[in-house]
């Protein structure tokens, strides 16, 4: 716009980023409207809202993965276009994803110049000159990155320091962090805001996206809440507690996981016996494992990710070889496949529900049959009941709140939530004597999570056994009734749900917290 | 003799070159329906008279350098000697049923064509029904015996005579006691040619090597239209050992020949006289070729049509008749023409008889 | 937790789902597809056409004014019999992701030695003709064995396996077919092929079409019964919805407790049994004879057409006669001196448009049904247009 005057001088004043009237539509969606964004430069600055409030989205405009419908993007000042994110990088922003993008089997160094190797004559890469300016990125920066260390050696919060020095390499002095949190347990949090701090101090700029309000309060500079699509306020952070920020961003009053009255009787509704599961490889990744949930109980598993949970539940469901027994009330089922130990009553949440748990491009009363296709209503001897499957399908919907309008149209039309509670309901139909819930409540609105926090509760009230594996700290705590900790495929600690605090969880996950 | 029934998998490839290039025919012709198709040598002004006659190829049709060129060949002569009123070409498609042929053969007979000539052995049973159908239409098949009828004349050529002096002659060429043969799709057919030529080879030196190789097994005939894989397995025998390869694979014979010339050796055409029709930089090495006069055949067929002598039944194309013989140019089999000639009259007079089927 | 696991919609199919069908296109829009792609494929045809010369109404003209006459009818429902069948095989593996590009081996393989058995022996008409369909299927299905073994056992891409066998189903039917073996000779002939079958193994045709003297093979009803069969199997029982989610997510069916190995093994097994019935209307009601003039290639035939009709029934039988039709228009095309080259270009640009115009009606549906759902729920009170945002 014209009415700028400010010129070309590059004041402090001028912010690092603005983004002014910013509206994406995808087909039947507005995924953003009017997004109105001004980030000072050495600052961090957050960007919060709830899952599918459209950060990500901006964000991926912002670094030219999508290109907006309306609006303008101004960096220092001045305005620009990007087609694709190389544009984005030339001017100086640099994205580190959620999930690492990292080649394993490489070093440090090589991830690091991979796709921008500095060349001796044009052919050989200067390994010496790249191996010099990673040191000086690293020791300017405080990341501590050895550049000759093997990736895979690496711990998450290391390799996330990569990942930032990788987009430092390249130039960046505006940064955005897609939800960099997510796959951290809370001492590698604060490690990283050190680092965020570090990288300010030296002038740099931080977008951060995340809707851990906690985390945001203790290191941004300034809050742009997102709520369905739009900038809803922008806050400082000194003004606000975590709870009003929540309200901004939900819009409404929250919802809380906590269970009050015990409900645990003292029959042993499944016991896990000796449970070892090893890799193709022969590497161990779940040892020794052995617990009992007694009917009425949720036992919780917690856990950073990666430490044997999603193995551990692959073997109860019989989707994964493992040595051990396992006992669903007096009966071994260690040797049943999978669909008999659906069929005796195990019902399963998968961590994905894309890949496991739905067919999202079948219609939702075909969804409804998945993993239930001996059992009644679904089918009546060989054939399937298609009467009898539509018309319980059309009883989840109901009892379940799942918003849609109709049984016949695709999962795939679904929202995530709404996805989840056909999942839950379909889970729960048939008098289930164990549930399996992998991240019941992952990816899914504020909504549709208190929803299944209440069908949980009302399940385990009436006598069903559950095993809860979450990396929602606080749905693992106020769920549970007991609470064990997974670490390296063993289960190395007994906390109690209701003295233990997120952070002291957090402890016991790395390990830290065993003497504690 | 020689079919292809894989080739066209890249037609959808090839076909629009082709089509470009009949337009390019075409262009200056005005748009009758009785337009000469492909590159017939026809004379300009249309006859008033004299037969229609209808051809169906087998797969590959007119341009396939082979058999059915040698049939197009034969028509083309009789479309500048004797007075024929129309011709009209079909050819198979690939991977058709017996009903398809029959199709076509009725077609012709419908539209008024008289006679229908059918080349190649797969016409057989179509053929044999479709004659019964249209009594007043003569017929005629290349290389089958079994469909007979009152209207259908045979046209059948002795190739293991012809077979038999080529293999004489590479007998008596070779210096390492040691020959090949590669055939193109192992069928009875091709075998024919390979037990004349094994005969005639162990007549002249008992003791002789005869490796015999299959480029492809039906229903795969790409054996008949792989120049590489002609190439591949002559070059095995000429390792081997082998001095003079014999191939009756229609178009895959051309690989033999690079074989050859790489090797130094020699080989043996077949079907024309590949020293003149083979690519000028191998001609050198096609020391003699099986000639299968096709062409005469057909032309022989259409001259007793228009002085209506056609005779129904088998017409042979051996030795004695010339239908098949072996070819000279080059001069390289000069200094053995006469004990050839020899066993040539020996076959004649039927002093020798030649085994039409391998062991 | 975040907002990169919340995947678009459009990311649950893969293009080669959506190509094979295995993603459903709803209502008018399945028919709208293949009519695009049908229309669009014409007009490359008469673009060809006019490059060379040709009028392309005219030709057209031809093509119909002979399709729709008594003969060529009968001649097109003829071929599309075994199409059909080879189709149907095809497409009983696609549903489960399976490629069994070896229904050509499998077919070829099945009717050399259901002929030479057929051949072998003389029962009564009923029995003859249900000993020879037995045999072709217990060889079709056998044969499909093979490779459905290896993959199970020993993670052999089906797709590499099938191709090898349909190598060497053509050896080993070379050497089954000559005259030590299982073929017979016939004097004078250059031919080669099995001993003829007896009366009584000749299915009777059906005068279905009046104005020729010309049957319809008696097996175009065993086509049209498998047909229903695999609509039946495929949507109606729990085995079909077992093969069915296994196509459309493993991981999924896994997590049901489908025991994919199993259904890899039958589903390949089924494939094939019904590939071997693919050369029966052609042996049991023509050529009574499996020799070298009997039609190869069926299996990739059956690829196409199966492509064409997205694995539906009734999908494939339209592709099957429309391929047959096209085959039979190629003779009086030539007739017409236009060169027979053109069917192959239209098939060819058919198969292609087909696939191009998929893709297009699934973008459009898929944008298509969000926009439903979210209309419709937006009369809610809470209502979030979550999920297409992730």
């Amino acid at each position: 716009m014209a009415i700028r005057t400010e010129g070309a001088v590059i004041s402090t004043s001028t912010p690092a980023v603005e983004l002014a009237g910013i509206t994406k539509r995808f087909p039947g969606v507005v995924a953003n409207r009017d997004i109105s964004l001004s980030v000072q430069q050495g600052h961090v600055h957050a960007v919060v809202g709830e899952n599918g409030a459209g950060k990500s989205t901006l964000m991926k405009i912002l670094y030219g993965m999508q290109r907006p419908d309306e609006g303008e993007i101004r960096v220092n000042g001045t305005s620009v276009t990007f087609k694709s994110p190389s544009d984005a990088i030339a001017v100086g922003i640099g994205m580190v994803h959620q999930h690492f993008m990292l080649a394993d089997n490489l070093t440090v160094l090589e991830n690091v110049i991979l796709g921008s190797e500095p060349r001796v004559g044009g052919v050989a890469i200067d390994f010496g000159a790249a191996r010099g300016r990673i040191k000086q990125i690293s020791d300017s920066y405080g990341l501590g990155v050895d550049p000759d260390a093997m990736v895979e050696d690496l711990g998450v919060g290391a390799r996330q320091r990569v990942e930032i020095l990788k987009v430092l390499y390249r130039g960046a002095r505006i940064l955005i962090l897609d939800e960099p949190t997510a796959v951290l347990v809370p001492q590698e949090v604060e490690e990283l805001f050190e680092n965020l701090r570090g990288l300010v101090s030296e002038g740099l700029t931080i977008i951060f996206i995340s809707h851990k309000l906690d985390e945001v309060l203790s290191v941004a500079d300034a809050v742009t809440v997102i709520r369905r699509g739009t900038t809803v306020a922008e806050v400082s952070p000194r003004d606000v507690t975590a709870r009003q920020l929540a309200e901004l961003m939900v819009g409404s009053e929250l919802p809380s996981p906590e269970t009050r009255e015990s409900t645990v009787t003292d029959e042993v509704a499944f016991s896990v016996r000796d449970l070892t599961v090893r890799a193709p490889d022969g590497r161990v990744l779940v040892e020794g494992v052995g617990f009992d949930i007694h009917r009425g109980e949720v036992l919780g598993i917690a856990g950073v990710e990666g430490n044997g949970q999603a193995e551990l539940v692959e073997a109860v469901m019989g989707m994964r070889e493992a040595e051990g027994r396992l006992l669903l009330g007096e009966e071994d089922i260690s040797a049943w496949p999978t669909l008999r130990r659906r069929e005796a009553g195990i019902g399963y949440i998968p961590e994905d529900r894309h890949r496991h748990g739905l067919l999202l491009e079948a219609p939702l009363w075909e969804n409804r049959i998945l993993g239930h296709q001996t059992q009644k209503p679904n089918v009546k001897g060989p054939w399937i009941d298609r009467a009898g499957a539509r018309k319980d399908t059309r009883r989840i919907v109901e009892e379940y709140d799942v918003r849609t309008p109709g049984i016949d149209v695709d999962a795939a039309a679904l929202s995530g939530g709404n996805q989840q509670k056909l999942i839950v309901g379909r889970e729960m139909s048939g008098e289930p004597v164990l549930l399996i819930a992998s991240h019941p409540t992952r990816g899914v609105d504020v909504g549709a999570q208190a929803a299944i926090w209440d069908h949980l509760r009302a399940a385990r009230a009436a006598g069903l056994a559950v095993l809860l594996i979450s990396a929602d700290l606080d749905e693992l705590i106020g769920l549970s009734d007991t609470l064990k900790v997974i670490l390296r495929g063993r289960l190395v600690a007994d906390v109690d749900p209701a003295a233990v605090t997120p952070e002291l969880l957090g402890s016991a996950m790395t390990g830290a917290g065993e003497a504690a | 003799m020689l079919r292809n029934r894989f080739g066209r998998l890249a037609a959808a490839v090839v076909a629009g070159g082709m089509l470009m290039g009949a337009a390019a025919c075409g262009g200056s012709e005005e748009p009758t329906t009785s337009a000469k198709p492909g590159a017939g040598a026809s004379s300009a002004a249309p006859q008033e008279k004299g037969p229609k006659v209808g051809l169906a190829y087998d797969i590959g049709g007119r341009g396939d350098q082979s058999f059915n060129d040698a049939a197009a060949a034969g028509l083309d002569k009789a479309k500048t000697e004797l007075s024929l009123a129309d011709t009209k070409e079909l050819e198979a498609g690939s991977g058709e049923t017996e009903a398809a042929k029959e199709e076509r053969l009725r077609l012709l007979a419908q539209g008024g064509y008289n006679p229908v000539i059918a080349i190649g052995f797969a016409y057989s049973a179509s053929l044999k029904k479709v004659a019964a159908e249209f009594p007043e239409v003569k017929f005629a098949i290349v290389d089958d015996a079994a469909a007979t009828g009152p209207n259908i004349s045979n046209l059948l050529f002795a190739e293991h005579e012809g077979s038999y002096l080529v293999g004489a002659a590479a007998a008596l060429k070779s210096k390492k006691e040691h020959i090949g043969f590669v055939g193109g799709v192992q069928v009875p057919l091709i075998q024919k040619f390979q037990a004349g030529f094994y005969a005639g080879a162990k007549k002249i030196k008992p003791d002789i090597q005869i490796d015999v190789k299959y480029l492809t097994q039906p229903p795969d005939f790409t054996g008949f239209n792989d120049p590489a894989k002609g190439k591949t397995a002559a070059q095995g025998m000429f390792d081997a050992g082998a001095d003079v390869v014999y191939h009756a694979a229609g178009g895959s014979g051309g690989g033999v020949f690079e074989a050859a010339k790489a090797a130094k050796g020699l080989a043996i055409g077949v079907d024309s006289d590949q020293a003149k029709t083979a690519a000028a930089d191998v001609q050198g090495v096609v020391m003699t070729s099986m000639i299968k006069k096709v062409d005469v055949a057909v032309f022989d067929f259409l001259k007793s049509f228009t002085s209506n002598s056609v005779k129904a039944g088998n017409t042979v194309y051996d030795l004695k008749a010339g239908g098949v013989d072996y070819s000279t140019t080059g001069g390289q089999i000069d200094d053995i023409k006469t004990q050839l000639d020899e066993l040539k009259q020996k076959i004649i007079s039927g002093e020798i008889s030649v085994p039409d089927k391998t062991a | 937790m975040s907002g990169g696991t919340a995947r678009s919609p459009e990311a649950g199919s893969t293009f080669m789902d959506r190509l094979t069908g295995r993603v459903r296109l709803g209502g008018l829009l399945a028919l709208a597809a293949p009519v695009l792609a049908i229309v669009f494929a014409g007009l490359i045809t008469a673009v060809v056409l006019l490059v060379t010369g040709a009028p392309p109404v005219e030709t057209l003209g031809v093509m119909v004014d002979y399709g729709v006459q008594p003969r060529p009818l009968t001649l097109a429902l003829n071929l599309a019999s075994g199409y059909y069948l080879s189709a149907l095989a095809v497409a009983i593996g696609f549903r489960m992701n399976l490629f069994n590009i070896g229904v050509d081996g499998q077919y070829r393989l099945a009717a050399l030695i259901a002929a030479a058995v057929g051949g072998a022996i003389t029962l009564p008409a009923p029995l003859h003709v249900a000993a020879i369909l037995l045999v072709a299927v217990l060889v079709g299905a056998g044969w499909a064995s093979i490779a459905a073994v290896l993959k199970v056992r020993r993670g052999v891409s089906e797709v590499i396996s099938t191709i090898m066998l349909n190598a060497i189903a053509t050896a080993l039917g070379s050497w089954l077919l000559n005259k030590d073996r299982f073929a017979v000779e016939v004097a004078g002939s250059n031919n080669i092929g099995t001993q003829p079958l007896g009366p009584s193994a000749q299915v009777p045709g059906i005068p279905l079409i009046p104005g020729t003297p010309l049957k319809v093979d008696g097996l175009i009803i065993l086509a049209a019964v498998m047909g229903l069969l695999y609509y039946v199997v495929l949507n109606r029982t729990r085995f079909g919805f077992d093969l069915r989610a296994t196509g459309r997510s493993e991981p999924a069916a896994v997590a049901s407790g489908v025991n994919v190995k199993r259904m890899v093994l039958i589903t390949m097994i089924m494939s094939g049994a019904v590939a071997g019935l693919a050369g029966m209307p052609n042996l049991l009601g023509e050529s009574y004879s499996y020799s070298l003039n009997f039609p190869p290639g069926l299996g990739f035939t059956g690829i196409a057409i199966a492509l064409l009709g997205r694995n539906n029934p009734v999908g494939i039988a339209f592709g099957a006669l429309l391929w047959a039709f096209l085959d039979t228009s190629s003779n009086i095309l030539q007739i017409h001196d236009i060169s027979p080259e053109i069917v192959e270009i239209m098939k060819g640009a058919i198969v292609l448009s087909v696939i191009v115009a998929y893709e297009l009606v699934h973008r459009y549906q898929i944008a298509a049904g969000q926009r439903r759902v979210s209309r419709e729920l937006s009369g809610g009170p809470t209502v979030q247009a979550e999920g297409a945002s992730a």
